[in-house]
């Protein structure tokens, strides 16, 4: 095992990680920005070292300054928590160079999975289901059409170029195909001065589902069940849940036993997520595969008792998973909400400042990470999370209750926050029912959508 | 290493948080469990990093690979081993080697000199300072070489003389344009004067390459100083530079030694040249392959011809289309328009060959439109600018800059374009669209440099069998001490002369002003089209006005009189063609004016292309002297 590991991030998974190191006896390095003196993360560990100015990109993305002080503290280890230099596939190979264990995969894996056509075709080859459409870009209707028949309709008519909506249609069925590409085409040609097409199938009313597993290097996969972070505004997840609700048990296991499949197929080693889109009818699409812990993993952690941030450690340190799949039991369920410092009313503007009280709720069920405290001086240079507020309960509706109970609790002064806002999506009897798909605050909430 | 980097932080304890001291782990608790011995501390290995030779920073070995041997941090240029250069330029596999194992020389028998060689030889893995030999670049033939200054700095000796100018021999029997990476600290000095006559044997070869009609482009790199300077590097017909690349005869050291001043910033740089005329294109590494491969082709005539012609048969009888509209249904209605317009022009000029002469004062014409009027519409800010034109009627333009003798003048741009797969030339004056930008380009009012540009790029026409295309659009040359001092008239008139006896097809197109012997000077060509609502004359209404009336403020009056619009001029056989233009000529009905111009100069092109140099030449002497 590791003496001393360095933690390279900030913010609550720094603290997360540093509280994991000690109770596992293992001392722990902060690295820490100018701007980022007083913050938690640096008072709890027990090494500090200042790697540099405020902005992410001559601190926490400074991988030379990253590696000096894992090689001035004479770390072993080097967690990069998530974001950052998580998934920098050139640090993760810096790190093996230099002799420090990289707590996550190999670059290699890294690189990979990185590359959006090179994941997909691997993933392909392993018979792991992905969106169908065509690989090779297309430039008529008629292969359009070709293309379509394969796929099934509806399809997505994207633009090589496209962005911002541009380029982009979505055809029904065949008879209005032509017509759609087309005007994609024309739509693209304008706007990028190209005309090269992708067509895939257009996954409807999807589901965001991402499954956990855990892969040690003596070739243990194993999954701790699903996630459903569905509830997402503008592609940033609000609220994420486990287990997933309205799935069979069926689909469940086939969803666990194809991402343990996925994570087999790339040689995957330590903690991942595998994200799959959902359709209503229960097809299901491999999207990509995040090689770093996830923000939302203690909802996995509540449902399944695994300490996933341990784990991770062990499994860098060259140990064996200690269980196998059939000791993992998934009971309860948990749901986690992301309290960010920003101001709904002003279309979610982040909102640095002091925080001038603060309270937080505690008891049965209810875990707060974050690395606030009363006093805390936001810096405006990172990430707007500030805490994660997670509620578990024997069933989705009374973890539903302990989270609406809880975020009434919740006191923070002097910012502005989106507790509000969660609390009204909450309290909503679609999200109550369960009734939730990626298109969840456009169909409910669509004010918040507004620029 | 990298201690600089960090501050290890003495742990400071906020008054307003609680102490956390006795739940950190300590050093007692770990020993106490008696772990396993301390496993290999990390470090960071040698080769990994290196120290970035310009902003200093650590950088990644690799990450210098993957960024072109460019500092992944700052973008400085670092010095490129010749082979990789090869690989970067040359296309995969091409690359022929000459000459590799040409046997090292000492002509003086300098002690210690094979020694020296030998020992670079193993340093360098190459046999000499240069590489050469065949390849293809982006698909067209080539001869390249490549110079490598981390032997004994690239000095020219005897042995990276004849290689050079071998390699240049073989591109003239080949007839394959050369390209060579230039870089080098100068003479070899234990060479002597050996090492000095290379000079002139490079520089001779260079010279017959040129008049054999074949393209030379030198690509000029850090550092390129002394004799290599002085010769072949400073001879090509295209010069390009690496930023930032150090680039002189005499070295700073010499010159602070000499006049003991300090240099200012950035002296020798690539940028001062291209400043001082001497550069044409700053090219960065990653744009370069590209550059050279469009060059070639924009100076290979004979493909040129060939896909000019073909585009003639497809489209000669459909008339201009290519350039004309998106694609979204307005090229049908533009053209009927462009046709209109020159329909209703013939019928105007039918009816002024029979009307008076008092009419003709007027020059309303259909449009009603004074003398007055058309110079002001001449003046206007928002008039579409001559690069507006170049970039809707031309492919690929290559601006090329300096006049290798002073400076580069903003107020006129040159280079080489394709007109339908045919290489052309083309020389604009340009003013700017908005203050900051017309100041820039000194309000269209060339300088002599400007000039001596024009006349570098129509003589490079002219030796590459280009046509000419001028766009003229100045209120006059540019009167000021300093275009006195450096012999504005000279300029002009060695530009106005040479240009009447290029031996090759030149047309001008008069857009907005042309005021003067300053628009002369790009307008002495075979055929002279003007825009319906430019102007052209020998002087502003308001010189014209001062001069005879004694007042500027009769400016009007005298525009009426002078006879300086498109509709006088085409009467006074100074111009061939009016260009029509549409009410409120502006960039969205731009293709009105640019199909009519596409026309004339595909016809005029199709005209002279199979006349002899001294059939083209005679034609426009002619021209010219029935005045």
């Amino acid at each position: 095992m590791f003496e001393k590991v360095l933690v390279a991030n900030r913010g609550e998974i720094a603290v997360r990680v540093i509280r994991a190191l000690r109770e596992m006896g293992i001392a722990s390095v902060a690295v820490y920005s100018e701007a980022d003196r007083d913050s938690l993360h640096v008072m709890l560990a027990d090494e500090a070292i200042c790697i540099g100015p405020a902005a992410s990109s001559d601190s926490y993305l400074n991988m030379e300054a990253v590696i000096s002080a894992a090689v001035a503290s004479k770390a072993q280890a080097i967690h990069p928590g998530y974001g950052f230099l998580s998934e920098n596939e050139k640090f993760a190979s810096l790190c093996e160079t230099c002799g420090i264990k990289f707590i996550g995969p190999s670059s290699q894996v890294i690189a990979r999975m990185g590359n959006k056509s090179e994941a997909k075709n691997t993933m392909i080859k392993a018979g792991v289901p992905v969106v169908p459409g065509s690989r090779e870009p297309i430039y008529s209707p008629k292969e359009a059409k070709r293309i379509a028949k394969k796929t099934g309709y509806p399809v997505m008519i994207k633009a090589a170029l496209g962005g911002g909506g541009k380029g982009m249609r979505v055809a029904e069925s065949e008879d209005r195909l032509e017509e759609m590409f087309l005007a994609a085409q024309f739509e693209t040609r304008k706007a990028f001065g190209d005309d090269t097409m992708y067509i895939e199938r257009y996954v409807k009313d999807p589901r965001h589902i991402e499954v956990q597993i855990l892969a040690d290097s003596h070739g243990n996969v194993i999954h701790l069940g699903e996630r459903d972070c569905s509830i997402q505004r503008r592609h940033q997840k609000v609220l994420e849940e486990s287990p997933c609700e309205n799935i069979s048990p069926a689909l469940r296991s086939k969803l666990g036993r194809t991402a343990v499949k996925a994570a087999k197929a790339v040689g995957y080693e330590n903690a991942g997520t595998i994200e799959f889109l959902l359709e209503p009818n229960g097809k299901f699409y491999f999207m990509e595969m995040n090689t770093r812990v996830q923000v939302e993993h203690p909802v996995t952690e509540l449902v399944s008792g695994v300490d996933i941030i341990k784990e991770q450690i062990r499994i860098a340190a060259g140990e064996k998973l200690s269980f196998t799949q059939k000791d993992i039991r998934l009971s309860g369920h948990a749901i986690e909400c992301r309290i960010n410092a920003e101001s709904p009313e002003r279309g979610f503007m982040p909102s640095p400042g002091t925080i001038t009280n603060l309270h937080f709720p505690g008891g049965n069920g209810i875990r707060i990470d974050t690395h606030v405290y009363q006093g805390y001086k936001l810096p405006p240079y990172y990430d707007s999370m500030i805490a994660k507020l997670i509620a578990y309960g024997k069933d989705r509706d009374e973890a539903v209750r302990k989270l609406r109970s809880a975020l009434g609790e919740t006191i923070i002064d002097g910012i502005d926050t989106n507790i509000d806002f969660a609390y009204e999506l909450i309290k909503s009897p679609a999200f109550e029912k369960g009734h939730i798909d990626t298109g969840f605050i456009e169909k409910h909430f669509p004010k918040y959508l507004k620029k | 290493m990298f201690k600089e980097f960090i501050s290890q932080k003495k742990m400071e304890t906020a008054s307003r948080i609680p102490d956390f001291t006795r739940i950190k782990t300590g050093v007692n608790e770990k020993k106490a469990r008696g772990r396993k011995k301390a496993q290999r501390a990390p470090e960071v290995p040698e080769d990994v990093y290196r120290k970035c030779s310009f902003c200093g920073k650590p950088i990644l070995n690799r990450d210098v690979r993957d960024n072109l041997y460019r500092c992944p941090k700052c973008g400085g240029y670092f010095r490129v081993h010749a082979r990789r250069r090869v690989e970067l330029i040359a296309d995969k596999g091409s690359f022929e080697e000459f000459d590799r194992d040409m046997p090292i020389v000492n002509p003086l028998d300098f002690p210690g000199y094979e020694d020296k060689l030998k020992l670079m030889q193993e340093k360098t893995g190459l046999s000499e300072a240069v590489i050469t030999g065949r390849c293809t670049i982006g698909g067209e033939a080539a001869v390249l070489c490549v110079m490598d200054n981390r032997f004994i700095m690239s000095s020219m000796g005897q042995v990276v003389g004849e290689k050079l100018t071998r390699a240049i021999e073989r591109s003239d029997e080949e007839r394959l344009p050369l390209i060579i990476y230039c870089a080098s600290g100068g003479a070899r000095m234990q060479e002597g004067i050996v090492s000095l006559m290379q000079m002139t044997k490079t520089s001779q070869a260079i010279k017959r390459h040129r008049d054999k009609g074949l393209l030379y482009i030198s690509v000029l790199t850090n550092p390129t100083m002394g004799g290599v300077t002085a010769s072949f590097a400073m001879l090509g017909d295209v010069i390009l530079a690496e930023p930032k690349a150090l680039i002189g005869f005499a070295g700073p050291r010499v010159i602070e030694q000499t006049i003991g001043e300090k240099l200012p910033e950035g002296f020798q740089h690539s940028e001062f040249l291209l400043d001082h005329g001497f550069v044409d294109i700053i090219a960065g590494r990653e744009e370069q392959k590209e550059l050279i491969a469009e060059l070639i082709r924009a100076h290979d005539m004979e493909k040129g011809r060939k896909s000019f012609k073909a585009f003639l048969k497809d489209n000669g009888a459909m008339g201009p289309r290519t350039f004309l509209g998106e694609g979204d249904g307005q090229r049908d209605d533009t053209l009927t328009e462009a046709e209109e317009a020159s329909e209703r022009r013939e019928l105007s000029k039918l009816k002024e060959d029979g009307s008076s002469e008092g009419d003709l004062h007027q020059s309303g014409g259909r449009s009603g439109l004074s003398a007055w009027d058309r110079v002001k519409l001449s003046r206007a800010k928002d008039r579409p600018r001559a690069m507006d034109y170049v970039d809707r009627l031309f492919d690929g333009f290559i601006e090329l800059h300096g006049d290798r003798r002073f400076g580069d003048d903003p107020a006129i741009a040159g280079g080489v374009a394709l007109f339908h797969g045919l290489p052309v030339t083309v020389i604009a004056q340009q003013k700017g669209k908005d203050t900051k930008d017309n100041l820039r380009h000194n309000f269209g009012m060339p300088k002599p440099e400007g000039y001596r540009k024009a006349l570098r790029l129509m003589k490079e026409a002219e030796a590459f069998g280009r046509p000419v295309i001028c766009f003229v659009d100045t209120p006059g040359a540019y009167p000021g001490i300093s275009s006195e001092e450096r012999g504005q008239g000279e300029a002009i008139a060695e530009c106005i002369a040479e240009m009447a006896c290029l031996k090759v097809p030149a047309a001008s197109v008069i857009i907005s002003e042309g005021g003067s012997g300053g628009a002369l000077a790009m307008a002495s060509a075979n055929e002279i089209y003007m825009l319906e609502n430019a102007t052209y004359s020998i002087l502003s209404p308001e010189g014209f006005a001062s001069i005879l009336y004694k007042d500027p403020g009769k400016a009007r009056e005298a525009s009426e009189i002078m006879r300086i619009t498109a509709e006088d001029l085409k009467k006074l056989g100074i111009i061939d063609a009016i260009i029509p233009e549409p009410e409120g000529l502006c960039e969205e009905n731009l293709n009105v004016p640019v199909a009519a111009m596409e026309e004339r100069l595909m016809d005029f092109i199709s005209r002279s292309m199979d006349k002899s140099g001294d059939e083209i030449e005679r034609e426009r002497f002619e021209r010219f002297r029935s005045f």
